[in-house]
């Protein structure tokens, strides 16, 4: 049978390509971002730090632990996604072969172990390849994560012997994992389906109607329970809506892209061909639409999502600040300015927090903030009385997620455990922050030396702005409320978008893959529908066209698709903002939707133009004529 | 799967079989209550006009459909209910499959082709037998070519090569000569005869006159019931027959 599979691949390698690229590329990923993520668990920080710097040092360091684990597993997902849907289209392409096999003698495990051995041979030359290319992609995430400061500079990912075993263990699980549903479609292959006409069979199975609906369902359900989630969880869910709708839609495209068709204006010979293709082929046009709908989805809707929510949190910030001006220094306190109403200082250190008890006790590093709470009250309008704030106590802060008013925490810092009850809560803020409000005074000043300072000032009624700012800028960097807004949106958002770069620029580089493969196999085996095209009076040109024309208009319905499914994400972000900050806010990036929507236009119609162009180089009677 | 042990001289027998396709006002029946037996070591020729169910009638006596009603027999082995795996053995031991369009894989030489049904009954396929299986169509020197390198007519050989390699009790050819041009058809048809000859028993669909010429008896079938039968008949004859069929 290995023999068999080995011929198999021989013959058909292109069709192959895309899936062992994708092999490749996640073994590389898995391999590196594995390394990676163990050199930086295992950091340590660098001797000479003071307590609160050290645990800065670690909370980045955890950071990118959590980045490395998200690209570990969401290119694992990805490799799986076009490694199935690559082996479920060879398999309904190759019907008629898998149909001869059985009917020369051939049981169902033998036509599984073919499959198998196929999956097995491509997991062999992509973790053979995936090795070394793990290697450079090491080097090249190394630089990454030091240039976006998750680790400090010097961090090297240090090499394990025993990678070599988990990368191979990786190929091979991947190509097997992605091959397991189709070779047990390819089993189901009646053996007189070698004689009839290599008629696909059916597209759309129970099993493919029940998962597509349970992935709906799964999103219809994250949509509902997001609003009811609070900042944090309430993102979590609507940032997970785009996955599960486009991998639903994808699974109901045998349905939906031919329904799309019937849309699509039909003009000239071309265009009606084009059309009566996209309804004829269903595997085909839903498999070419499916990695779009997916690309689309998730770079739409998660982009989207993390815009609104940054647009979202920094609207909510704008109605919770009241201060004219904005000062920011190093260590505690601000000497009194003459013309200057009232204050708010707030100093932020990290400190380690400790929540639940005994068996259930968690511990965290998390953000404090110094805070003198009558001016802290004054400063954020609708933060709810804060007068209990004193002595050895603490409040939530709008950062929080594990604890609330009532529960005592236990918070390390200047060396000590410290058992605090938490006796207030402000509300959770949409765009997050500190986790627990300190009054002044409770963490001895010289732990707050190093630590920076926010300072918003009102200004008296009737005091000269320019003077009182010239006063301030004697002591740190003095801004207007509005302009630190900005700055501090931007700071906010650079970071999350510099993540969002790294985890969507892999999905789209897989998406890519997977979009040119489908092409690919799709028009290797148009040969002989060219031809007949051609003999039928049409030119080659004309075939061309109308091959470009059905790309295109599967392109745009996958576009429709995946837009569909972000629009589904933005449902569930419209409704977490509106729970959390009580203004339901959408902003889209547009120009990045637009260039991504274009490039996908430009590579399918590339793709499609040059395997087209190449399957109409021979002449049409030599297709015709050969039936094998 | 059930065998009896009484003798038979029959190869294939069908009892009342029916089959049919659609529902409602598509409904066809396709094989309607035929009783047929086709004896061991003769070649018979199944002959009717389009859509009169010879396809059918042969994919229900290979097994490869199941009869809606009757039964069918393989020798003595009843096959009506036999299950896949059961069929699947059958077709690996006692049936061998020809089809007009040739249906070799086209990532396999000639020798893989036809040592394919030996492998995947776990038969060490000995170099020997396939390189004879080759001989016996006159394609021993064509074993390392792939089927994209061969004419039709070489290709329909080494197709017929691998239903022999397994030495079946039956071969099932189902238009052997219709994709063939007429120099390619005589050598094929001249192989079958050689075959039956040697007491190969041969059930074959065509719609070639001179291709039914050839067996030793030719079955006539109109809108799935059997209508006739000549023995020993020239091509001239059968075609009148046919023609008298169409009417």
């Amino acid at each position: 049978m290995l023999r068999m599979s080995f011929a198999g691949l021989a013959e058909r390698w292109q069709l192959f390509v895309g899936a062992t690229l994708s092999v490749c590329l996640g073994v590389a990923l898995v391999q590196s971002s594995l390394l990676l993520l163990i050199s930086a668990a295992t950091l340590d920080p660098p001797a000479g730090l003071s307590a609160a710097e050290r645990l800065r040092f670690t909370d980045s360091a955890e950071a990118s632990v959590a980045l490395l684990g998200v690209v570990l597993g969401f290119s694992a997902f990805l490799a799986v996604f076009i490694i199935s849907s690559t082996f479920a289209f060879t398999v309904a392409q190759r019907r008629r072969d898998l149909a001869l096999l059985r009917l020369v003698g051939g049981a169902r495990r033998h036509v599984r172990r073919l499959l198998l051995g196929e999956a097995l041979l491509l997991g062999l030359v992509g973790t053979a390849t995936g090795i070394p290319v793990g290697v450079a992609v090491m080097a090249l995430q190394t630089r990454l994560l030091v240039g976006f400061g998750f680790v400090p500079e010097g961090f090297t990912g240090q090499w394990r012997g025993w990678i070599l075993g988990a990368s191979a263990g990786t190929g091979l699980g991947l190509a097997l994992a992605g091959v397991l549903v189709a070779a047990r479609r390819a089993a189901k292959v009646r053996p007189l389906d070698a004689l009839r006409d290599p008629d696909a069979g059916r597209v759309m199975t129970a099993g493919r109607w029940l998962t597509g609906l349970f992935f709906a369902a799964g999103a219809a359900t994250l949509i509902i329970l997001a609003p009811l989630g609070g900042p944090g969880g309430g993102q979590a869910m609507a940032t997970n809506v785009p996955m599960l709708a486009a991998i639903a839609l994808t699974l109901l495209g045998p349905v939906l892209v031919p329904a799309a068709a019937r849309l699509l204006p039909a003009a000239g010979v071309t265009g009606m061909l084009a059309r009566a293709n996209l309804r004829d082929e269903v595997r085909r046009s839903a498999a070419t639409a499916a990695p779009l709908i997916v690309l689309i989805g998730i770079v739409f809707g998660q982009t989207g999502a993390s815009a609104s929510f940054a647009a979202s949190a920094v609207a909510e910030q704008r109605r919770g600040i009241a201060a004219d001006l904005v000062v920011e220094t190093t260590g505690p306190g601000l000497p009194a300015v003459p013309g200057v109403a009232s204050v708010s200082a707030e100093t932020e250190t990290l400190v380690q927090l400790t929540t639940g008890r005994g068996e259930e006790a968690e511990t965290d590093i998390a953000r404090a903030l110094v805070v003198d709470p009558a001016g802290y009250a004054r400063a954020h309008p609708g933060s709810g009385p804060l007068e209990a704030l004193r002595g050895a106590v603490v409040a939530g802060g709008p950062g929080r997620d594990s604890f609330s008013r009532g529960d005592t925490v236990a918070v390390r810092f200047a060396g000590a455990d410290h058992r605090l009850p938490v006796v207030a809560e402000v509300p959770t803020a949409m765009g997050g922050g500190a986790d627990l409000l300190v009054p002044a005074g409770l963490i001895p000043a010289g732990e707050l030396a190093g630590a920076p300072t926010r300072t918003f000032v009102t200004l008296a009624p009737g005091a000269d702005a320019a003077r009182v700012t010239a006063a301030l800028s004697a002591l740190g960097t003095v801004t207007g409320v509005e302009e630190w807004l900005h700055a501090d949106a931007e700071a906010r958002t650079s970071t999350n978008d510099d993540i969002m770069l790294i985890v969507l620029g892999l999905g789209g580089l897989y998406a890519l893959i997977g979009v040119v493969n489908a092409v690919v196999i799709a028009a290797a085996a148009r040969g002989r529908e060219f031809a007949a095209a051609r003999a039928t009076g049409l030119t080659r040109g004309q075939v061309l066209r109308a091959a470009l024309l059905e790309s295109s208009a599967v392109t745009t319905i996958g576009i429709v698709l995946g837009a569909l499914a972000a629009a589904s994400t933005f449902a569930a972000v419209l409704a977490t903002t509106s729970a959390v900050t009580g203004v339901a806010t959408l902003d889209l990036p547009w120009t990045l939707m637009a260039a991504v929507a274009g490039t996908a236009f430009v590579i399918t119609g590339l793709t499609s133009l040059l395997t087209s162009w190449s399957a109409t180089r021979p002449a049409p009677v030599s297709l015709l004529g050969a039936r094998e | 799967m059930t065998t009896t042990s009484s003798h038979t001289t029959t190869a294939v027998a069908l009892r009342g079989v029916s089959r049919g396709y659609g529902r409602g006002a598509t409904a066809v029946r396709a094989v309607d209550d035929v009783d047929v037996e086709f004896r061991r070591g003769t070649w018979t020729a199944v002959m009717g006009p389009s859509g009169s169910g010879k396809s059918t009638l042969l994919h229900l006596a290979a097994g490869l459909e199941r009869a809606d009603s009757g039964r069918v027999l393989l020798g003595d082995t009843d096959i009506t209910a036999a299950s896949d795996n059961e069929l699947t053995a059958l077709r690996r031991t006692r049936i061998g499959f020809v089809f007009q369009s040739f249906n070799l894989i086209g990532s396999l030489t000639a020798e893989q082709n036809v040592a394919l049904p030996l492998r995947l009954a776990n038969r060490r396929p000995g170099r020997a037998r396939v390189r004879q299986a080759l001989d016996e169509v006159g394609l021993g020197d064509r074993a390392r070519h792939r089927p994209r390198e061969l004419s039709g007519g070489q290709q329909q050989r080494v197709a017929i090569a691998r239903a022999m390699v397994t030495a079946p009790e039956v071969l099932f050819a189902d238009e052997p000569t219709g994709a063939l041009d007429s120099t390619a058809a005589r050598t094929v048809l001249d192989l079958l005869r050689a075959m039956a000859d040697r007491g190969q028993s041969i059930v074959m669909v065509t719609h070639d006159p001179a291709a039914a010429a050839r067996a030793d008896g030719v079955l006539f079938l109109r809108d799935g019931r059997l209508v006739g039968h000549l023995a020993g008949a020239s091509a001239r004859e059968v075609a009148d027959r046919l023609v008298d069929l169409e009417r």
